[in-house]
């Protein structure tokens, strides 16, 4: 398994920007929210539909699954020491996040789309 | 005063125990090192424990007190909660008593290579250094390798032979940092992967107890940075 998935220094270099975009997004989104008075249908699909925030979105999307990745690698590395168990759970993580990924792909094209 | 050892012959027992002993007399700054010796010299001459200098220098006597790694002979005895709870050092096999297998921790030592590369033709004297050269080597070199510190680290608890630990990480950032070292590059790339260095979470146990007051985690982003540098 490539050494645990691309090594020591990169997970933790995106680690760390992608918690920096994470909290910037937040903040933006929430500050957003807030100036339009609480969440609402119409404001959600604003920010699917107007392209810049479509990008904004997607690039949240891969930041965090980006950070999940390595957060929950790391504590497998940690605590999980059998080989086999291990890579299974590598394996579980590693689906669940791609399906994450490709399902959140979906809606963002299907807002652009439609 | 009270206190509570933990005891542990591999020949006799089967199973490690906590053993507690009473002192009437406490002298005034007594150390915890002065109580374990005359518990030792009056009670139970069997109570096994390193110890050589007696003065925070050698960092033989690194035990676990009251759950807090720290070196029994400059830690007051005035002021511990009783029964004083004492233990050798987590994360190592115990030999006897409070005495413990310390090969893991040099291991992970010696694996940094503790020592000056120098790949020119050796100076005729000496190699000169700046003041400020010099300087940044303070917060380093002063490491006794007690062990306090890579002992606390549950990161060193969980992967002891591929986590390199505090300690070890420590005495690495003191060679990358000192201008004279030739092997910045390999000290550098040896350090990369999943586990030698980035085990590290920055919890800071190692900081809280070091006896000697140094600050190993922060050598350690230290070392993410100049690894940040060379990869950029």
């Amino acid at each position: 398994m490539s050494v645990y998935l691309l090594h020591g220094l990169r997970p933790w270099l995106f680690q760390r920007l992608s918690a920096i975009y994470i909290l910037l997004f937040s903040v933006y989104i929430g500050y957003s929210f807030a100036a339009a008075g609480g969440i609402n249908y119409g404001l959600w699909r604003e920010w699917l539909f107007d392209p810049p925030k479509t990008i904004a979105v997607g690039l949240f999307v891969i930041a965090l699954l980006i950070h999940a990745w390595v957060g929950i690698r790391d504590v497998i590395l940690d605590y999980v020491h059998n080989t086999l168990i291990r890579v299974v759970a590598f394996t579980v993580v590693m689906l669940t996040l791609i399906a994450s990924g490709l399902w959140s792909a979906k809606i963002l094209l299907i807002s652009v789309v439609i | 005063m009270k206190f509570s050892v933990y005891r542990y012959n591999p020949e006799v027992d089967k199973k490690p125990y906590m053993q507690e002993y009473e002192l009437r007399e406490i002298q005034p700054g007594l150390m915890l090192l002065g109580a374990l010796l005359q518990i030792k010299d009056t009670i139970d001459e069997t109570l096994s424990f390193r110890r050589s200098c007696g003065e925070g220098v050698c960092g033989s006597d690194g035990m676990n007190i009251n759950g807090i790694n720290g070196l029994a002979c400059i830690t007051p005895v005035a002021g511990l909660k009783q029964p004083v709870q004492i233990r050798p050092l987590p994360g190592l096999p115990v030999v006897r008593d409070l005495i413990v297998d310390m090969e893991q921790f040099y291991q992970n030592y010696r694996d940094v290579k503790p020592y000056l590369i120098v790949d020119d033709p050796m100076p005729e004297v000496e190699l000169p250094q700046t003041p400020e050269q010099r300087d940044r080597l303070d917060g380093l070199y002063e490491c006794i390798l007690c062990a306090c510190c890579s002992t606390q680290c549950p990161s060193f608890w969980w992967n002891p032979d591929k986590y390199l630990g505090p300690a070890a990480l420590l005495q690495a950032s003191r060679f990358i940092e000192d201008s004279r070292d030739q092997a910045t590059e390999d000290r550098l790339a040896a350090l990369e992967g999943p586990f030698k260095l980035f085990r590290c979470h920055s919890i800071m146990n190692c900081v809280q107890v070091c006896p000697k007051g140094l600050n190993p985690t922060k050598a350690i982003n230290d070392i993410k940075k100049k690894m940040v540098k060379r990869a950029l």
